[in-house]
């Protein structure tokens, strides 16, 4: 590779594919959400692509109230991510594993268990995107009554991730011998004793240290207190940004605030999320869209815009004019600003914002040729706006394969993507250090 | 008469890792050669037990999977195409939602041959009974036919199969629906080791009991309070299969499994480490020992757990399956496709159906 630094690539999968309408085109598998074969194909077609990773998102919930609304997406029912994973690993070699996990309706112990032992299954390719959970649909589901504030669910968050890698930590590599009559040396193992606020935990870790110490931290965060996390703690961050400078001002931003927490800021890798639309002509990329945009039910776009905006309804007010003003709520703040922000900036209406949101949840998309797709992201790569892409399939596994077949050997050509992987481990090819013990 | 299998890296037996065995033992490769062995001798299920909370921080003793049982039960259920799989997995460690999604995405994994095995709290068993109604509830939250995926209309799933759990007890406050499909066997089935706290959630509840009794005596007293327990329910003693734990020493010769048994119990330095039945001897003792006891009509069949793996595995599959196959003892497991198949359980059908039926 000629320039030394390569992009990381995520393929964030999703059942029937990134757009909301996806289920419904010709190409895609409706009933993905409960198809096991269906999703070891699509991870193993991005690992003979090199990706560094696949991506789940999730939700302790179903996403939508309305069941008429809902029944028209096929968005309310898929795997629990964390089991999915682990049948993952034992049918790929290569490609990291990242599943989405809730510190808000999971206890730090039993997770950091959970995804130890998927580390261990896949032999050190186990990732864990945090989130803190917004949504008022998930705390419906869990004994505590109504959503906690921002700030609470970040101050558990912190809490957590001590509590974890405590507990990863509370095992050194090869502490477990079973040899001449040891089962496990008692020097390789540091039970947890932790005592907080939120969580006590006193235990050790059942199984045997990672192959790369501990599995990777994801983060999506884009709050103070969620960038301040991150910048402690991320290995990897998944992003949501529109323009060149919005990309760049969050990357500079969560990089700058590293070395205060004595972190080099190479040993973070930020990736925004990206739906590529990929043609062989750029009328067939757009024709490709269009395609997709026709699918989407008015009904479902407006009640997806409602929920990133977290208000409970806009369809009181006229389609085909703008977004009324909004108050500041507890929930995802960053994605409700980026959305007002887009709105007022073309102008657009309820119904056309329903619309691009409804298609890339939010996230920059590029309908375009391979060599258009490869300008945009090697220029947000070049110009300290990313590390890589989280890549969206717009449905799958169609869209993964143009993006594959189509973009990377675009991307391998101008020396910006791997053709082999580096090594076994996604910290391995992430090129991020495993972290100093008990650091 | 039905058979199962515990899962452990290196034998139940608690000498078992000291008999020249390496730390290879515990890497997910040996332990899906132990399944598949299993599945090639048509056994119902594998248990993965879990010592989770069970034991003080200084004892490592390997007698549980060195990994999350769910997990591996899931990369298990990809690694095997006919066998069910038993994780077991604590209320006390998850939230009630979380656990129905797990069990319910497991059965999909699998196909329809998950089984969760209920460990539950001594201390906190009216929460318990709660979190499992919970759970079992929130299985119902789509009817089997629900997901159309109707591309041309654009209706992905029926609004009116679709159920709302909207669950407000003591203990748990629980919107729903599942964010999972129904499972392919209806209900992952339910699994419980019987203690004399646990048999009122037991009785309500689980579908496949296991029992620790060192003898027939024992264990007949044990099931007929059992039996009274099921009656109570309105449930039948048909509806459950009551399995036996039994540890297996087996030996080419009678002389050569007590040898067996007596070397580990010499490097254990102890005997008494379990109260199951404890059957030692050549194949054909094994297999008379088991006979009697279902003949007796007191258990449906057996969990195995093998004093040393792969030998004690090696045994069952290769030579006392096949005598009690002989002998006509052995309920088919190859014919099914879900664990509730291997199992001859009845297959649960939504209530919104039962109405309609």
């Amino acid at each position: 590779m000629s320039a030394g630094r390569s992009m990381k690539l995520g393929a964030f999968l999703m059942a029937g594919g990134h757009h909301i309408a996806a289920w419904r085109h010709p190409l895609a598998v409706a009933d993905a959400g409960a198809d096991i074969a269906h999703f070891i194909a699509l991870a193993q077609i991005a690992e003979a692509a090199k990706f560094d990773m696949i991506f789940i998102e999730d939700a302790a919930a179903i996403r939508e109230r309305n069941a008429n609304i809902a029944s028209q997406a096929s968005r309310s029912t898929m795997f629990e991510p964390l089991s999915l994973l682990a049948a993952l690993a034992v049918n790929t070699s290569h490609i990291g594993l990242v599943a989405t996990a809730s510190t808000t309706y999971n206890e730090p112990y039993g997770l950091a268990r959970t995804l130890a032992s998927i580390d261990n299954l896949s032999r050190g390719r186990a990732g864990w995107n945090l989130v803190t959970s917004a949504s008022e649909l998930e705390a419906e589901n869990f004994v505590s009554s109504g959503l906690r504030p921002h700030a609470q669910r970040y101050e558990r968050a912190e809490e957590f991730v001590g509590a974890a890698i405590a507990t990863w930590d509370s095992v050194d590599a090869g502490a477990y011998v079973v040899d001449g009559g040891i089962y496990a040396d008692p020097s390789g193992l540091h039970p947890v004793d932790h005592l907080g606020t939120h969580f006590t935990v006193h235990g050790l870790l059942d199984s045997p240290r990672s192959p790369q110490g501990r599995p990777v931290m994801v983060q999506a965060g884009a709050s103070d207190a969620g960038k301040n996390l991150a910048a402690r703690t991320a290995d990897v961050v998944f992003t949501a940004a529109q323009t060149l400078q919005e990309a760049q001002e969050y990357y500079g931003d969560l990089k700058s605030r590293m070395p205060a927490f004595g972190r080099n800021p190479d040993d973070l890798k930020i990736l925004p999320g990206v739906l590529p639309i990929v043609g062989r002509t750029e009328s067939e990329a757009r024709q490709k869209y269009a395609e997709l945009q026709e699918l989407i039910p008015d009904e479902v776009g407006v009640a997806l815009l409602a929920s990133y905006l977290s208000i409970k309804d806009l369809s009181q007010y006229p389609l085909d004019g703008p977004l009324p003003a909004m108050p500041q709520t507890d929930g995802i703040q960053s994605r409700q600003q980026l959305i007002i922000d887009l709105g007022r900036r073309e102008n657009l209406s309820i119904r056309q914002l329903a619309r691009h949101f409804a298609g890339s949840r939010g996230h920059w998309q590029i309908i375009g040729t391979p060599t258009q797709i490869a300008d945009e992201l090697e220029e947000r790569f070049r110009a300290k706006a990313a590390d890589g892409f989280n890549i969206m399939g717009a449905y799958f596994p169609a869209g993964l394969e143009d993006f594959i077949s189509l973009v990377i050997p675009e991307l391998c050509r101008r020396g910006l993507f791997r053709k082999n992987y580096e090594g076994r481990t996604l910290r391995e090819n992430l090129g991020i250090k495993i972290p100093a013990h008990g650091a | 008469m039905h058979l199962g299998m515990s899962i452990t890296p290196f034998g139940h037996h608690p000498a078992a890792w000291r008999t020249g065995r390496s730390v290879e033992a515990i890497g997910f490769n040996r332990l899906a050669a132990q399944v598949a062995k299993a599945q090639a001798g048509n056994l119902a299920f594998v248990l993965l037990a879990d010592r989770f909370g069970q034991r003080p921080l200084h004892d490592l003793s390997p007698e549980a999977v060195p990994f999350e049982p769910t997990t591996l039960a899931a990369a298990l259920a990809t690694a095997s195409r006919q066998i069910g799989i038993i994780a077991s997995a604590a209320t006390s460690q998850h939230e009630p939602y979380n656990i129905a999604r797990r069990f319910a995405s497991l059965d999909a994994i699998s196909a329809g041959r998950s089984g969760w095995n209920l460990v539950v709290s001594a201390e906190a068993l009216a929460r318990d009974k709660e979190y499992v109604e919970v759970v079992s509830g929130l299985w119902d939250s789509w009817e089997e036919d629900a997901f159309i995926c109707d591309k041309a209309a654009g209706r992905f799933f029926v609004p009116h199969k679709m159920h709302v759990l909207d669950h407000r007890g003591e203990h748990f406050t629980v919107r729903g629906p599942l964010n999972v499909n129904r499972s392919p066997q209806g209900k992952p089935v339910i699994a419980h080791k019987l203690t004399l706290p646990t048999f009122e959630i037991a009785a309500q509840y689980a579908e496949v009991i296991f029992i620790d009794a060192p003898s027939p005596e024992k264990a007949n007293g044990l099931v007929a309070a059992f039996a009274r327990r099921l009656h109570h329910y309105g449930r039948d003693r048909s509806d459950v299969k009551i399995l036996a734990d039994v540890v297996i020493y087996p030996g080419a010769t009678s002389a050569g499994a007590q040898e067996l048994r007596d070397s580990l119990d010499a490097m254990a330095g102890h005997v008494q480490w379990s109260n199951a039945l404890q059957l030692v001897g050549d194949t054909r003792e094994i297999a008379d020992r088991m006979q009697q006891w279902t003949q007796a009509g007191i258990v449906d069949g057996f969990t195995i757990l093998p004093c040393l793996v792969p030998e004690s595995v090696h045994a069952l599959v290769d030579h006392i399956v096949p005598e009690l196959d002989r002998r006509g003892l052995l309920q088919r497991s190859d014919e099914g496709f879900t664990l509730r198949d291997h199992l001859g359980l009845r297959k649960p059908q939504h209530p919104a159906s039962q109405v309609v039926a």
